[in-house]
């Protein structure tokens, strides 16, 4: 019996996948779409990153009070956008996966590992990053961590890939020069594929992007539909960040204004499991300086002027919401034990265990007059869900670094 | 003449990207394994490997077959008729697989104020309105061009 020859037996499969819309120019504008997105991804990722695991040279800025909402609200958006963005981006080279041999030397079978850990971690990253989003984790190993350092590999890969197809990218890159040589190939009547660093002569999809094979779309038709699609799932889920896109949001998973008090809640009472603690009438927060200890009662801390500031609480996984808070600015709590308004603190919560319990403040939040001890809500008291008696809401900040149900504030 | 690549500005961005590139992926791959243990790494390495397999094998094969069938219905309309069809069904596939996958999230861990929205009724929706925008589009591409044929055959038969 005849062995059935793996060359021609990949050529007839790619035969099937070809498609006159694929070129080497539709991967390069599909290229530098995704490349964008990723790159806001990857810097948005990494200042949240940075405001909740800060190096010693991290900066914390308090203004404008949105900067983190601004910069989630655009690492979950970009993060959504670049969907299909990938998959556009991965259709526009798939036959170049059923090439034989698939490994032709040493850089070559490298360069092919690189990038099936490109598309591997993509995918994955992002899969994982908009289900993360729903609070939903299917998966055996810990997102947090994951995505972290997935993150430097993707954007590594990135980085490798442009150089690796830097010649195919600069004479692709202007749309001229490849109308250019589709002309000149026309001209010369010249066949077969381009060499490397040539700008590749458009095929049926016509030199201008323009004329496609009957029942088929040009390549700019295709562009055309990756940037409506990508428009689309940005506007139909872009409004849980981003207000003024409120009235289109169709599928993110959260919605402004809902929860108790019109605001919505991550992490639940029943989860910390301080319902007892915080509803006791017995509770009060410890301020600790050195060797000084005071003590606030709900009653002592209402009795001191009361602050209103309109601020947004901003979570990592996009969704944020602007609210008016009214309660005592920390500054003159740490000031009323004696310590500088420009200290760091340790903030700890009644909750038992979890990896929020402790929480650190630089100084730049302390000393700022918005950083409040939030005592109410939207014109109400603190709802326990909330943070009830008493929490923390500071401008520009991570939501889960704005500690709910506080129990002591301890000068560093 | 050079070809531009050969330019030594595009050897040295090369060179630095590729460089940081290897740099920043060492990086990323030797941090995993500081905060993952041996059985989450493989746990890692199985859905890396599931993606690519689901991607590779089903997603693109689907649409393939789906381009294959809209060729055949898109060959007795205009091309721009044509593109207006297969860019309103590539919105529409994205949006219903987020839209699954909200969905299956929905069914799995609803939490306080998180998946309250009605996505599936949204679907809908979102289909209604794609449908008929791609449909009133078409149609109005469509009767345009059998006008503009229609004159055109007229004036033919005028000419003496």
């Amino acid at each position: 019996m005849q062995r059935p020859d793996p060359q021609k037996l990949t050529e007839a499969l790619a035969a099937r996948f070809a498609s006159p819309t694929r070129s080497t120019r539709l991967t390069v504008v599909l290229g530098r779409w995704l490349a964008l997105s990723f790159t806001v991804c990857f810097l948005t990722g990494l200042f949240s990153h940075g405001l909740q695991n800060p190096p010693s040279w991290m900066f914390f800025p308090t203004s404008p009070v949105w900067i983190y909402e601004l910069s989630q609200g655009l690492h979950v958006t970009a993060g959504i956008a670049s969907i299909p963005l990938l998959l556009a981006k991965l259709w526009s080279v798939y036959p170049e996966l059923l090439k034989w041999p698939p490994v032709k030397s040493i850089p070559h079978g490298l360069e092919r590992a690189s990038i099936a850990l490109f598309i591997a971690s993509s995918l994955l990253q992002l899969t994982t990053g908009l289900i993360n989003t729903y609070k939903w984790y299917p998966w055996p190993f810990p997102f947090r961590e994951t995505h972290y350092w997935l993150a430097w590999v993707i954007f590594g890969s990135l980085l490798l890939h442009i150089a690796v197809k830097l010649p195919a990218i600069v004479v692709n890159w202007d749309r001229r020069a490849v109308r250019a040589a589709g002309q000149h190939a026309a001209v010369k009547g010249a066949g077969g594929s381009p060499g490397p660093g040539r700008p590749e002569a458009p095929s049926a999809a016509g030199a201008r992007g323009q004329a496609a094979a009957p029942g088929r779309w040009s390549r700019r038709a295709f562009l055309a539909g990756v940037g409506v699609t990508t428009g689309a799932v940005v506007l139909t889920t872009a409004g849980q960040s981003f207000s003024w896109l409120g009235p289109l949001n169709l599928f993110a998973p959260r919605v402004m204004d809902t929860g108790p008090q019109s605001v919505p809640v991550n992490r639940t009472s029943a989860d910390a499991k301080v319902a007892d603690l915080a509803m006791s009438g017995q509770w009060s927060l410890a301020l600790i300086y050195g060797g000084t200890r005071k003590t606030f009662s709900l009653a002592e801390l209402r009795a001191l002027p009361q602050h209103d500031q309109e601020l947004p609480i901003a979570c990592v996984e996009g969704w944020s919401q602007t609210a008016r808070w009214r309660g005592v600015p920390l500054r003159e709590l740490v000031s009323a034990v004696g310590a500088p308004p420009r200290s760091a603190l340790r903030v700890t919560s009644l909750e038992p265990e979890g990896p929020y319990r402790l929480m650190s403040m630089p100084p730049e939040y302390v000393e700022d007059e918005r950083t409040l001890v939030a005592l109410e809500l939207n014109g109400s008291v603190l709802d326990i869900e909330h943070g009830y008696p008493a929490r923390i809401i500071a401008p520009g900040r991570p939501g889960v670094l704005q500690t709910k149900w506080l129990q002591t504030v301890e000068v560093l | 003449m050079n070809a531009p690549t050969a330019t030594k500005p595009v050897t040295a961005a090369r060179a630095v990207l590729g460089v940081t590139g290897a740099g920043l992926v060492i990086y990323g791959l030797l941090g995993l394994p500081t905060q993952l243990g041996a059985a989450q790494l493989v746990g890692l390495l199985t859905w890396m490997a599931c993606a690519v397999l689901l991607h590779d094998g089903v997603v693109v094969p689907l649409s393939t077959l789906a381009g294959a069938g809209l060729t055949r219905i898109g060959s007795r309309l205009k091309p721009a008729s044509a593109a207006i069809l297969r860019g309103a069904l590539m919105t529409g596939a994205v949006v219903s697989l987020i839209t699954g996958t909200l969905l299956k999230a929905q069914s799995e861990a609803r939490t306080i104020s998180a998946l309250e929205g009605d996505y599936a009724a949204n679907l809908l929706w979102f289909w209604a309105v794609l449908v008929m925008a791609a449909a009133a589009a078409i149609y109005a591409i469509e009767r345009a061009g059998r006008a503009m044929s229609e004159t055109g055959d007229s004036r033919q038969k005028t000419r003496p």
